[in-house]
């Protein structure tokens, strides 16, 4: 089996995952929140990575991360490496093609949160931090869970954008459904099955355990 | 040395905050005032959640905010508790969990459950706040803003919550609660029964002006103009065209006052239960029955006089009225009537201006 691409795979969804938590917390609040004019155009183009094809996405990638790009040529001064067909590269493409499957149920919990309980908890003498995590994070747990899963599930099973900026290296940028499209292209079937087994038995696994959770604590809060 | 000190102002689009303040030291005082008049803003700034655009707060010899100084002491440092309009209380913990949430970890379970005996909330402990009926929730809001033992407790619409049946018990309790400690409450309300059975003093608020502050008596009795009148469920203004000596006219006749009214006087006020059809003997204004109204224990009956303006008068239920359509005489006790400017706002003269350096800024640390 394909351990390197699997391995790949996982280590590219995970600090994809937590770097866009970083970056979406604050913007999920923000939209959540904002009576700004520019809420909806900035709401359009969080989600804008829904509708466009990922070709799209990763052909505009690929011309910023270029040695001639805006992106590339400082990443070069910086670095001395290409951003192009890179790990790093792949990482910061799936940020932004696995941004609205953070930022949006994130958005959504915040929106629901009951108004003034995280002022109360400053008027009980809690410092913000703890009051974001005493009060936030558990009234939002489901937000956090449904993006956290999300975000990582798609990130699992992106293929355009990889394709497009990340090319086929293996160790590098090879991830599981790139492996699957070069077994398919050299007609080895039986490998190509093999992983994508387990991409499908993983990605069941992961919305059967999401919606099994929801569930449970939706109950718990409000039997 | 609690005493509480404000001057502020607050402008938010066609919202105009200007407010000073001086509050007691101990005792409840109630902000009354139409909704939209400022008093749940004023609140807030209170409870550090709102920074005022200028002024100074003074509570006790600490400084809460000073514009001048650029201090804004945060919520969290001004040992305060507050009752939120809906209570926002903590959906994902249960009463105990609420109750506890401002506590230090050490006695923590002993203190949450006195505080649970002592509110009567023992059965719930266990319980998640969408579990519990109205009044429950007020008395879990109140428990856990009371069991940080802060210096001051501010309530913003704490009955509105509360199925109306409910809520003259709840204040009852809320007011057995607070009596016996030595720390200013203050509630927000546009409720006259809530100032009227639970404060000691009381502040009309009117479009994000105090037009009058003092003791509820005092208010109640003594509005200070027509609007504050208004608030206070006065309903009856007879219109001022002239003053001469004690003598005010208008076109429903003229009235012999006790004292010399004021210049600036637009209106003789008067409320309803005070109207009285006057004896033979007494001097009466004319007027012609309009309808009669059964409130309850009392008769609203509604009256028009000569020149078409509208009085009404409450009269026992029990006690005989004229048939509606017959001509009275309307008798004004002048102990009751009021002679009253339009609008008046009364400022405090400004808190004195403490020098950097002269009040050491005490810093609270909740643990």
């Amino acid at each position: 089996m394909d351990t390197q691409a699997i391995w790949l795979t996982l280590k590219l969804a995970t600090i994809t995952v937590i770097l866009l938590l970083l970056f979406s917390l604050p913007l999920a609040w923000w939209l959540a929140h904002t009576k700004s004019r520019i809420k909806v155009p900035v709401e359009a183009l969080t989600a804008l990575p829904l509708v466009l094809p990922p070709t799209v996405l990763g052909f505009y990638l690929l011309v910023m991360f270029g040695a001639h790009g805006p992106l590339g040529k400082f990443w070069v001064s910086l670095t001395g490496h290409p951003l192009s067909f890179s790990f790093t590269g792949l990482v910061i493409a799936s940020c932004f093609y696995s941004l609205p499957f953070v930022v949006q149920p994130l958005q959504a919990a915040f929106e629901k949160l009951e108004p003034h309980a995280l002022e109360a908890a400053w008027t009980l003498g809690a410092t913000r931090l703890r009051a974001f995590f005493t009060v936030v994070v558990p009234q939002a747990r489901r937000g956090f869970l449904t993006a956290i899963v999300l975000g990582f599930a798609h990130t699992v099973g992106e293929f355009g954008v990889v394709l497009m900026v990340g090319g086929n290296i293996p160790g590098q940028t090879q991830v599981i459904s790139i492996a699957i499209y070069e077994h398919v292209e050299v007609l080895e079937y039986g490998a190509a099955h093999q992983l994508s087994s387990a991409l499908l038995i993983f990605s069941f696994a992961v919305l059967f355990i999401v919606y099994g959770l929801n569930r449970r604590w939706n109950g718990g809060i409000h039997a | 040395m609690s005493e509480l000190k404000a001057n502020i102002t607050l402008k938010r689009g066609n919202f105009d905050l200007d407010v000073s303040l001086q509050l007691p030291e101990r005792g409840i005082t109630a902000l009354l005032g139409p909704s939209g008049s400022g008093k749940s803003s004023l609140l807030r700034i209170l409870a550090g959640l709102d920074r005022p655009q200028s002024g100074q707060i003074y509570q006790g010899d600490s400084i809460w905010y000073d514009q001048d100084q650029n201090i804004f002491l945060p919520s969290q440092q001004r040992r305060i508790g507050m009752v939120f309009q809906n209570y926002a209380l903590f959906s994902h913990l249960n009463v105990a969990g609420n109750v506890g949430y401002g506590l230090p970890r050490t006695g923590r379970r002993q203190h949450v459950e006195q505080w649970l005996t002592r509110l009567q909330l023992d059965k719930h402990a266990d319980h998640y706040p969408a579990q519990l009926s109205g009044g429950q929730r007020q008395r879990v809001a109140l428990a856990r803003a009371l069991a940080t033992d802060p210096d001051m407790l501010l309530l913003d619409e704490p009955f509105s919550a509360v199925d109306v049946s409910l809520r003259q018990n709840l204040r009852y309790q809320l007011k057995a609660l607070v009596a016996d400690s030595n720390r200013p409450v203050v509630i927000v309300s546009h409720h006259l029964e809530d100032a009227l059975l639970l404060a000691d003093h009381v502040g009309v608020m009117i479009e994000g002006r105090i037009l009058q502050f003092g003791s509820t008596h005092e208010v109640f009795m003594k509005p200070n103009c027509r609007s504050v009148a208004q608030v206070l469920g006065w309903q009856n203004f007879l219109p001022v065209r002239s003053i001469a000596g004690h003598t005010v006219s208008g076109a429903w006749g003229d009235l012999q006052l006790d004292g010399e009214p004021g210049v600036d006087t637009s209106c003789i006020g008067i409320r309803p239960e005070h109207l009285r059809i006057a004896t033979a003997e007494q001097p009466g204004i004319k007027a012609e029955v309009l309808a009669i109204h059964q409130l309850g224990a009392i008769r609203a009956v509604q009256c028009r006089l000569q020149d078409g303006k509208e009085l009404e008068m409450h009269t026992p239920w029990d006690e005989p009225v004229p048939a509606t359509g017959s001509d009275i005489r309307l008798y004004l006790p002048l102990a009751y009537a009021r002679a009253l400017p339009e609008y008046v706002v009364t400022k405090p003269a400004r808190t004195e201006y403490i020098k950097e350096g002269d009040v050491k800024r005490r810093r609270f640390s909740h643990a």
